[in-house]
């Protein structure tokens, strides 16, 4: 299951966050300008946005839990599943590529044997292929809990697991409220950011119909006269446009 | 060489992070000079003398786009873009955690020079240690007395918010970026109207860049015809030019424009041993290929806008003989597809089939129709969105696949394309 907090306390997070909230509010001169650095604040202290910080930080803000979730699903670095108390973020992007990125994210994925946006069993390392980090002088390059290291290597990639692994790295782990599932996908992303992505027919056929939502209006008026109550939404426009058009024939006769 | 130290000036060598330092070199000192012996119209007017065009990507005159605020007695708001994530671009970072008074010395004039009461500094999110620092200096500047209440004795008050972005490339673009700043999803708006006229909470505002500004204590400092007199007429002034890809020693160097290519190759230690350039991208990820032949280009805005493509963000990189093209323009196209906001159709769904396209391609399924299509696509979606993001794909894709078609050509199966 993804990212179940259970019963736990919420409480103790919230007195934490509390205090940070409120200075952060009073520095915009609308409130809501502090969603994002209030979520910041809720991931550091729990290692990534819970359920409950966002109904937290609406409640703060004045803001439907609804929109804290489609604001913060908006940004990759906020987690709406737990992850890893190590994220690595390697650069994917061209100087790092230019400069073997390649193979070193092949290295770190046989090394944790997780592939990208996906976490190890034992909940101790993410691994995540990100866009340009704005290093690329130090290519290939990455972050891991957002602290940078550079001119990657295999074998300073291996040295930097062991010291993770013993416990000896510089950089201390995220918080982890809650265990993580495989990964910190969020099964609606998808529909949110692309619907026609979803079952896009073939880029060799650009006329092909890529968008669930237009396949299922056309479905719904081939199953014949939908009733439709209320305003004059699109939909029943077409609908009636079409029983109109019955009526009279057909357009061309008009 | 013609290496220049103005904004970089100290760094590696000193902690300019550190107040004291800063101001031993005559930090915060155009600052004070600013708001105690100049009128905000002087500072916009000795910006606009100076020539001096933004630094962001759009080389826009600063002092003009300072003048297009409107007098309407609204508050106004400045806001420095260091959302810094165009591929192979990492001035804005090094400025930010090697030298952030300076930038921040930048923000204060700005805003004086403009009317505002209220500055934001927008950090990209991954740079967490950035933002740490910057927030350093903030609370340095603030208990020197920099920042706050009537300033050193004047009627002139500012206040500086830091925040701190959470991921998304598209936040670098302006609107996108107010749209974040006021705690919303980071989707560019629809302009008319600029932010000039309505901009962050409605109100008058400037987006400008972390080296724009960095500029401006060194133009009080020296004088517009100090930088105008630099470079070429139309693009006057210095640059800082991060370098990277495949050369020995990448790394941001300040050059005043108008230095050449082959130049900024020079200083960036030349080519691998034995390898050759073969191609140039110059201005970040959006701008389209030069080759071998334009090594002895100007790099300016004028020159590159002149040869097809752009200075933009004034990142460079250089592609020797042995780069796969398919996998360079996979990589743009994927962060294209990746960063889309998804607010338009053909940049949502055009930067992903283009994506799709190259995988299939590079994993061996591609067709020969498909490099037709690829430019073809690039080609209709562009110029039809609400923000340029949807543009940016085109200018490479389309150079490359020109240049380089057999290498496309050559992931094509035989059998495949007979099947087709
Ligand atoms: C997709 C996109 C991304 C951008 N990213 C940045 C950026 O990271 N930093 C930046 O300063 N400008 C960026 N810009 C340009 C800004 O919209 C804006 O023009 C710039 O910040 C203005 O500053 P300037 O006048 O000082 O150049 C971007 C534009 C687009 C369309
Ligand atoms: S391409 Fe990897 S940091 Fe820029």
């Amino acid at each position: 299951m993804n990212g179940t907090t259970g019963t736990r306390d919420f409480a103790p997070v919230l007195a934490q966050v509390k205090p940070e909230a409120e200075r952060l509010i009073a520095q915009y001169p609308d409130s809501r300008s502090a969603l994002l650095p209030i979520l910041h604040a809720f991931q550091n202290v729990e290692g990534w946005v819970s359920p409950e910080a966002m109904t937290a930080a609406g409640a703060m803000l004045g803001l439907p839990v609804s929109v804290v979730e489609s604001t913060a699903s908006f940004y990759t670095l906020f987690f709406r599943r737990p992850v890893g108390k190590y994220v690595l973020q390697v650069c994917r992007n061209l100087s790092c590529q230019l400069n073997g990125a390649e193979k070193i994210m092949t290295h770190i994925r046989e090394r944790l044997n997780i592939g990208h946006l996906e976490t190890t069993h034992d909940g101790l390392f993410s691994y995540e292929e990100v866009e340009c980090l704005a290093a690329c002088d130090r290519a290939p390059c990455m972050q891991v809990n957002l602290d940078f290291v550079y001119d990657l290597t295999r074998e300073n990639v291996d040295a930097l697991l062991r010291e993770i692994m013993a416990g000896t790295y510089e950089t201390p782990p995220l918080r982890q409220t809650a265990k993580p599932a495989a990964n910190w996908h969020v099964e609606q992303d998808w529909a949110q950011k692309s619907p026609g992505a979803r079952e896009v027919s073939s880029p060799n056929d650009p006329g092909g119909m890529g968008d669930v939502s237009g396949l299922r209006m056309i479905e719904r008026l081939a199953d014949g006269p939908v009733v439709l109550s209320g305003r004059p939404t699109e939909e029943r426009l077409i609908v009636e446009g079409a029983a109109r058009l019955k009526h009279t024939g057909s357009a061309n006769e008009h | 060489m013609p290496v220049v130290k103005v904004l970089t000036d100290g760094i590696g060598e000193l902690n300019l992070c550190d107040i004291g330092v800063y101001r031993s070199r005559g930090g915060y000192e155009q600052w004070k000079h600013a708001v105690t012996a100049m009128r905000p119209a002087d500072v916009v007017e000795l910006v606009s003398k100076s020539g001096l065009r933004g630094r962001g990507g759009a080389g826009f005159p600063t002092g003009r786009k300072w003048s297009f605020l409107p007098n309407n007695g609204r508050p106004r708001y400045m806001v420095c873009n260091c959302d810094e994530a165009e591929p192979g671009t990492f001035k804005d970072r090094m400025l930010l955690e090697e030298t952030p008074h300076q930038v921040l010395e930048g923000i204060l004039i700005g805003s004086y020079a403009i009317g505002s009461r209220h500055a934001f500094m927008y950090i990209r999110g991954e740079f967490k240690r950035g933002y740490e620092i910057f927030m350093q200096a903030v609370a340095g500047a603030r208990a020197a007395g920099f920042i706050g209440e009537k300033l050193f004795g004047t009627g002139y008050s500012l206040e500086v918010t830091v925040h701190r972005g959470a991921g998304a490339y598209i936040c670098g673009e302006e609107t996108a970026l107010l749209n974040s700043l006021e705690g919303k999803r980071g989707e560019p708006r629809l302009k008319p109207p600029f932010p000039a006229i309505k901009g962050l909470y409605g109100e008058p505002t400037v987006v400008n860049n972390v080296e724009t500004l960095a500029t401006l204590p060194h133009l009080l400092k020296n004088g517009a015809e100090w930088f105008s007199s630099v470079g070429p007429p139309k693009s006057p002034g210095f640059k800082i030019v991060s370098v990277s890809g495949h050369v020995k020693r990448a790394g941001n160097f300040e050059v005043p424009l108008g230095t050449t290519l082959r130049e900024l190759l020079e200083l960036a230690g030349g080519p691998r041993d034995g390898r050759k350039i073969v191609a140039i991208q110059p201005g970040g990820g959006s701008s389209a290929c030069l080759f071998e032949e334009h090594l002895d280009l100007a790099y300016d805005f004028e020159t590159m806008a002149a040869n097809g493509t752009m200075l933009g963000s004034g990142a460079v990189v250089f592609f020797d003989d042995t780069t796969d093209f398919v996998k360079a323009a996979h990589a743009l196209v994927r962060f294209y597809a990746h960063e889309s906001c998804g607010q338009c159709t053909p940049c949502r769904e055009g930067g992903y089939w283009l994506e799709v396209t190259l995988e299939r391609l590079l994993h061996g399924g591609g067709l020969d129709s498909d490099i037709e299509m690829l430019v073809k696509v690039a080609h209709q979606m562009t110029g039809i969105n609400l923000c340029p993001l949807g543009d940016s794909i085109e200018p490479f894709l389309a150079s490359v696949v020109k240049r380089f078609e057999p290498q496309f050509r050559a992931y094509v199966k035989p059998s495949v394309a007979v099947s087709a």
